[in-house]
């Protein structure tokens, strides 16, 4: 039996990228990629942010001019004044560039690219200028859409679904150009997509370091390995679909143009088919991540480690078939309809064995509230309410008086903000300390989390109130309708929270951006946590270890009786613990 | 394959066990998932759409030229062939005969690709376009006597320019990822019997490219 | 480990294609069969065609579980989204 003999590991890339452009800009080092990501996708965090304030500008003060709006185009808001045109093209891209740009690139493009690697032991992804190409696409993807802002006759304005026949004809939606750079864009995202996902599975299956078996990993790795997976057969779906639909803006197609026989339920059903394991891409990696951060500050294991695996998996799997509930006012077909609303019920069920675990983590632990913590267990109680609203969603009946009201804003926001963008700015916080080597202030940071946490539930929590009263989406003046007009007060309420909280970011925004040069330069290992990427110097260097590590256990190993330190790292080795096994069946060492 | 070439196809630091692929035979997999996806997406709406059509669809051998299209099929099935036997070779450490068996994949990808601009121009000059038929060709005649059936073309023309468009596009990424690796790796003796990964994943594609054009060529052309 | 020591007969299963191709083609144009039997028929051919390529081109018939299951995975949800959107039409 012949093996490679080494003196040591020979990674991807033996030689550290020298140059500005080969080691900052052209990298396939996954760590920058990750970073790269971050840098990108904030900036669509803010532009979301802004268009968002426009639009609450709007329901908050129907008809007034809006301050600064003086630099809008007269054919958007004369005087500074938002056009229904407008309106909608904000509502639009508001969810086109969070969903898309914002949420789905911080939580796979960075924190996938940033951890996989680091976490399972290994140099770098399986193909590290795939990897470089996933982002590259990903920035073309986004530059397209950002130009789409600029054209001449607007943006996109068929909602960030883009239902057909609206989307296809510009005769219906008044934009032609703005509609097609919508679909280019997408496209090109389905393919940054795509290939990340494909990275990521093959680097988890097997780039994995010895020891490192699959029940070893960390939440946060398998959250990322099932939503890689749920990536990598819904993008395509999309890509397909919005390929369809730019056909038919461009080459006169037919696919969703009910006059030559075209169906637009058939958009509506590629699109959710897409659509609803795209959420769950939306909310797994911030679930893994919470897993870590709340196991971490609690100083405990996660409770049911196995069952949240198992979860994570049937959440992914039942994701699958659930995507008409998305559809239930749509005309669709009722029997359908029925075994959709079954389903959409039975998924509750996995993601509360994963909230149940969460608490059975904490209780009774050693509690350490750090910023992550604060933002991880906020998660848990916001996703809780998020999930419940969506019971209420789940069943038809009660879903012909919500679809498409404030309700379902109400239910969209606690998931994505409540849930995945807290948890996001914990794991920022969390991880922060790896990737660019200083702390953010802990001060800053608990001051950020209140003040978001409170206005965030003054914003959102009434807009349940207002769904129940029949207050619909996308509307841009609810005060037409008689029946909105005493639930005006309401909105202009929480068009001021909404304010206040897009201004609290700026002290996220800053502690973020100061720390990077003045933050307290960070200990290897400051959250004392037992993941492998904490056995690294912060920053990681290039090619993160030159041995590849053994494992010798799980991730949580928290006040565990063996040592005496409340935390006991995975490549720690006891004098009980043996090497892994496959070490000894002739793999090259 | 011996052993020797089994741990020399693993990855060169140690690594748990995984499904004993190399990275790119397990990568071109996962790609390939990801493709059927995609034609999912595309076929799958041509049997929506032609479920739910408002009336007829065409008859099979009217607007389409079977008998070209089944020696294009006949022709990519043989591709496949001569690019598992370009694989088997390597495999024995023939460079040889992965020279000759690639370059006739090639070619014959290449002349698929050849035949069917070859149909797409004969079938536009008769006047079917991707929005149905157009006024005033010959196709226009059969609309209008009846033998195809006018509500159901725009849809015809969408579906099948949508699906084999697609498919033709990846038969040319394949050919151009070939010709990249007979021109750069193949003829510089880049491959052996110990390291032939690229010609591997190179051969899954070309043969996922071929199984799509099996399902394809029955339901758009036969039914 | 690759499994295989000897090649599958690949001029064998070129040859079965043939034939398969061949049989389609008559069933499409010369049998005098109802449409939906010949829908059904062309459709199991295709996909023992298709199959075919799979195991023994694509060698999925010698690698691991793990790895077939990859690729068996996309199949049921391309089904299942399929069936859905064609229940708009046909119930």
């Amino acid at each position: 039996m012949t093996t490679v003999a080494a003196t040591h590991d020979v990674g991807h890339g033996e030689h550290a990228p020298s140059g500005f452009w080969r080691k900052y800009i052209f990298s396939t080092d996954h760590k920058t990629i990750g970073i790269q990501f971050l840098f990108l996708s904030l900036f669509f965090l803010l532009l979301g942010g802004i268009l968002a304030m426009q639009m609450r500008w709007q329901l908050g003060f129907p008809g007034k001019p809006m301050p600064g709006g003086g630099i809008l185009p007269e054919s958007m808001a004369p005087g500074g004044v938002i056009l229904p045109e407008y309106y909608i093209q904000l509502v639009t891209m508001h969810g086109t560039f969070m969903v898309f740009f914002a949420i789905m690139p911080l939580l796979v493009g960075v924190f996938a690219n940033f951890l996989i690697p680091l976490k399972l032991g290994a140099h770098d992804m399986a193909f590290p200028r795939i990897n470089m190409a996933s982002f590259w696409f990903a920035f073309a993807a986004g530059m397209v859409m950002l130009a789409s802002l600029f054209v001449p006759e607007g943006a996109a304005r068929a909602g960030w679904t883009m239902y057909a026949p609206l989307s296809a004809r510009p005769d219906l939606s008044g934009a032609e150009l703005g509609q097609k750079l919508w679909s280019v864009s997408i496209v090109l995202l389905g393919l940054s997509s795509i290939l990340g996902s494909l990275n990521y599975i093959t680097t988890i299956i097997n780039n994995r370091a010895p020891g490192m078996t699959w029940f070893r990993m960390p939440l946060s790795v398998w959250s990322l390995f099932i939503t890689a997976i749920l990536g990598l057969l819904a993008l395509p779906v999309l890509s397909g679909a919005a390929i369809m639909l730019l056909f038919d803006q461009t080459i006169g197609t037919h696919f969703f143009d009910p006059p030559a026989g075209g169906q637009p339920l058939l958009w509506q059903h590629l699109f959710w088919f897409f659509g609803h394991p795209e959420v769950y891409i939306l909310i797994l990696p911030a679930m893994g991540m919470v897993s870590d951060i709340i196991a971490n500050g609690s100083r405990k294991p996660i409770f049911g480690y196995h069952s949240m695996v198992f979860a994570i998996i049937a959440i992914a799997f039942l994701g699958w078939i659930v995507w008409g509930h998305h559809m239930f006012m749509s005309g669709m077909n009722p029997t359908l309809g029925s075994s959709f609303m079954i389903s959409t019920m039975v998924i509750a069920v996995p993601s509360a064995i994963k909230t149940f675990n969460w608490m059975g983590t904490m209780w009774r632990g050693n509690l350490r509230f750090h910023v992550p913590m604060m933002h991880a267990v906020a998660f848990v109680a916001m996703f809780v309410i998020g999930g419940l609203s969506g019971i209420f969603m789940a069943a038809t009946p009660v879903d012909m008086h919500i679809h498409d009201t404030y309700f379902i804003v109400a239910h969209l926001h606690y998931v994505l903000f409540g849930g995945s963008l807290f948890a996001l700015f914990g794991a920022i916080t969390y991880w922060y300390p790896k990737m660019f080597g200083r702390m953010m202030s802990e001060r800053w940071g608990k001051i950020h989390f209140w003040l978001t946490f409170v206005f965030y539930n003054l914003v959102f929590f009434p807009m349940h109130n207002l769904g129940m009263a029949g207050h619909m989406r996308r509307i841009y003046d609810p005060t037409q309708y008689d029946f909105l007009k005493p639930l005006q007060p309401l909105n202009t309420f929480i068009s001021v929270c909404a304010f206040l909280l897009f201004a609290s970011q700026a002290i996220f925004a800053l502690n973020f951006i100061i720390s990077l040069f003045r933050g307290q330069k960070a200990p290897q290992n400051p959250w004392l946590d037992n993941g492998l990427e904490w056995t690294l110097p912060n920053p990681a260097p290039h090619g993160n270890w030159a041995q590849i590590p053994s494992v010798y256990r799980g991730p949580y190993e928290f006040s565990s009786p063996e040592v005496e330190e409340d935390y006991l790292p995975q490549t720690r080795k006891l004098p009980t613990d043996r090497e892994p096994a496959v070490l000894s069946s002739g793999a090259p060492s | 394959m011996t052993h020797a070439t089994a741990s020399l196809m693993r990855p060169p630091f140690p690594a748990e066990r995984g499904v004993d692929a190399h990275n790119l035979k397990l990568g071109m997999w996962v790609f390939l998932a990801s493709e059927v996806m995609f034609f999912t997406a595309l076929i799958g709406s041509y049997v929506i759409l032609r479920f739910g059509a408002p009336g007829e669809w065409a008859k099979p051998g009217v607007v389409l030229n079977i008998p070209v299209t089944a020696f294009n099929t006949f022709l990519l099935i043989c591709s496949s062939v001569s690019m598992v036997k370009a694989f088997a070779a390597i495999s024995d450490g023939d460079q040889k005969m992965l020279k000759v068996w690639l370059l006739v994949t090639i070619i014959g990808g290449a002349m698929f690709v050849g035949i069917q601009a070859y149909e797409y121009t004969h079938l536009i000059h008769r006047g079917f376009l991707p929005s149905g038929v157009r006024e005033g060709s010959e196709l226009a005649e059969l609309v209008a006597n009846g033998t195809l059936p006018a509500a159901t073309m725009g849809l015809y023309g969408s579906t099948f320019y949508a699906m084999t468009g697609f498919h033709g596009f990846h038969v040319t990424c394949g050919v151009v990822a070939m010709a990249y690796l007979y021109l750069f790796r193949v003829r510089r003796g880049k491959y052996s019997q110990q390291d032939y990964r690229g010609i591997e994943a190179v051969g899954l594609y070309w043969h996922f490219v071929d199984l799509v054009w099996i399902i394809l060529f029955t339901i758009v052309y036969l039914i | 480990m690759e499994t295989a020591h000897k090649h599958p007969r690949y001029l064998l299963i070129w040859l079965y294609l043939a034939l398969l191709t061949a049989a389609e083609l008559t069933l499409a144009f010369e049998l005098p069969i109802s449409r939906n039997l010949k829908l059904v028929i062309l459709m199991v051919l295709a996909v023992w065609k298709a199959l075919l390529v799979a195991m023994f081109f694509m060698h999925l018939k010698f690698e691991r579980w793990n790895l077939r299951i990859l690729f068996i995975i996309p199949i049921p949800l391309a089904v299942i989204f399929i069936f859905a959107a064609i229940t708009e039409k046909i119930w």
